[in-house]
């Protein structure tokens, strides 16, 4: 479904990716970790093109988004995208928050995509909150709304970036629930994050990334319990 | 106190004189009226101008024009803009109130830019990612998401801004425009007593901009009604 080709990063004289290479398959749950610094964000932000690859390829079912005559925009409404500090637009409520990107690129009808979203804030119970502003809402609500934003386009592939990173502890939770039912559905996910707990619950594949590559791949229970990497030991043994 | 009223009728009411006031207002707020929406636009295009970038993230071709414009307006006194554009580049045309809403507008516009800039850059980047991030086009982006986040942030500067634009109209008497200072002025030449007219063009325009403020304080508590951060 995604296909990664020796992809490079540079920001200044800085090579924050080193050459990665990796295939995601529909349904996946990819779970990225690895120290600050290590180029995971990065990594992820560059699979819909917010941050542009120095050098390297990238497919989106088949279409190579690197690709300069390919339309990013097109390709990125088939990926949703969730972000560490929420992002939710400021000037619009809730319903405004997730109906704005189906409307205007003519996706749906101001109806349809009302309906759609008063679905998917059922699914995650924050129906109430449809006509409050983003300011108005804790941060785990405001993430469960960024989540339902995204799947208000009907992704194909659903990115995370740290998506519990910015939240208080307690509301850490009912974020990875929303985030649990979402795998459970069958999307496919690519997920920086901290929480091990979810790595190992939900990942179908746990990556390690350090100094700009994956240096391990392997399944949540390897992973965790039988890591080989030395550098990924020495991770393990001070998150765990 | 008597003395007080009859410097009040010879100001005001002989010869129906604050007729002429009235006039000499509505000279100072159709220039003053048509200069900021000429601004606003002018602003907001310059302002967007400027921040455009190309794929390398380097300034524009528009980058370089719009800065050559705000420093050239900048750089050069509003009077001699208003003259220039009276005697020299609209010479020929004969609605002394189109020529100076023009000159203000285009004045106005390089400082208005540099508030719309403030306020667009004001805005957190991670509004623009979201925006991008669901498929839509930078323009869509701009237009929903960042440019009303940035016009309430540019608010408070752009009341400054229009506050001062409406005084600094009291220039055009410059060029023979009959607007409130120079009504004011004149009618202190012609009854030899300068207190009367000049302080009330000066409670005028107190006035007016008391008013101007009053509204700008209204909108900004109206557009702050969704953030409670």
């Amino acid at each position: 479904m995604i296909v990664v080709k020796d992809l490079h990063k540079y920001f200044g004289d800085n090579e924050v990716l080193r050459g990665i290479n990796y295939e995601i398959d529909k349904g996946e749950k990819i779970v990225i970790v690895g120290p600050s610094g290590s180029g995971k964000s990065t990594f992820l932000r560059c699979l819909n093109l917010l941050e542009i690859p120095t050098s390297g390829q990238i497919w989106m079912e088949g279409v190579e988004i690197t690709d300069r005559h390919t339309d990013i925009n097109r390709i990125r409404r088939k990926m949703g995208m969730v972000f560490q500090h929420f992002n939710l637009f400021n000037n619009l409520t809730i319903m405004g928050n997730i109906t704005l990107a189906p409307v205007k690129l003519g996706l749906m009808g101001q109806e349809e995509a009302k309906e759609t979203a008063v679905g998917l804030l059922t699914r995650v119970g924050l129906l109430d909150k449809a006509d409050a502003y983003p300011g108005q809402l804790s941060g785990g609500q405001k993430q469960r709304i960024a989540i339902v934003r995204s799947l208000a386009m009907n992704p194909d592939v659903m990115l995370f970036d740290e998506p519990t990173s910015a939240l208080d502890p307690e509301m850490v939770g009912e974020v990875l629930e929303v985030m649990k039912e979402l795998a459970e559905s069958g999307m496919t996910m690519v997920c920086v994050t901290h929480e091990m707990g979810f790595a190992r619950e939900v990942a179908t594949k746990v990556l390690f990334m350090d100094a700009g590559n994956i240096q391990e791949e392997n399944t949540p229970y390897e992973f965790f319990s039988n890591p080989k990497n030395p550098r990924l030991q020495d991770f393990l043994s001070k998150v765990l | 106190m008597e003395n007080i009223y009859s410097m009040f009728e010879v100001a005001f009411l002989r010869k129906n004189r604050w007729q002429l006031y009235f006039k000499g207002l509505g000279v100072t707020l159709q220039i003053a009226v048509f200069a900021s929406l000429i601004g606003i636009l002018i602003g907001t295009v310059v302002a967007l101008m400027k921040l455009s970038r190309n794929r390398k993230g380097k300034g524009t071709v528009f980058t370089a024009i719009a800065t050559i414009y705000i420093d050239i307006i900048r750089g050069t006194p509003s009077v001699l803009q208003l003259l220039i554009m009276w005697f020299v580049i609209m010479k020929s045309c004969s609605n002394g109130i189109l020529v100076a809403s023009l000159s203000f507008g285009i004045n106005s516009g390089a400082y208005v830019a540099e508030i719309i800039r403030a306020g667009i850059l004001a805005v957190d980047p991670g509004q623009t990612e979201a925006g991008r991030s669901l498929g839509l086009s930078s323009f869509q982006t701009l237009r929903y998401i960042v440019l009303p986040q940035a016009f309430k942030n540019a608010l408070p500067p752009l009341c400054n801004e229009f506050i001062t634009l409406l005084k600094e109209t009291a220039i055009v008497g410059y060029v023979a425009l009959a607007d409130l200072t120079r009504v004011a002025n004149q009618v202190s030449t012609a009854t030899y007593e300068a207190f009367m007219p000049l302080i009330g063009a000066a409670v005028i325009y107190f006035v007016v901009i008391k008013i101007l403020s009053t509204l700008f304080g209204i909108l900004e508590r109206r557009l702050r009604q969704g953030d409670s951060r």
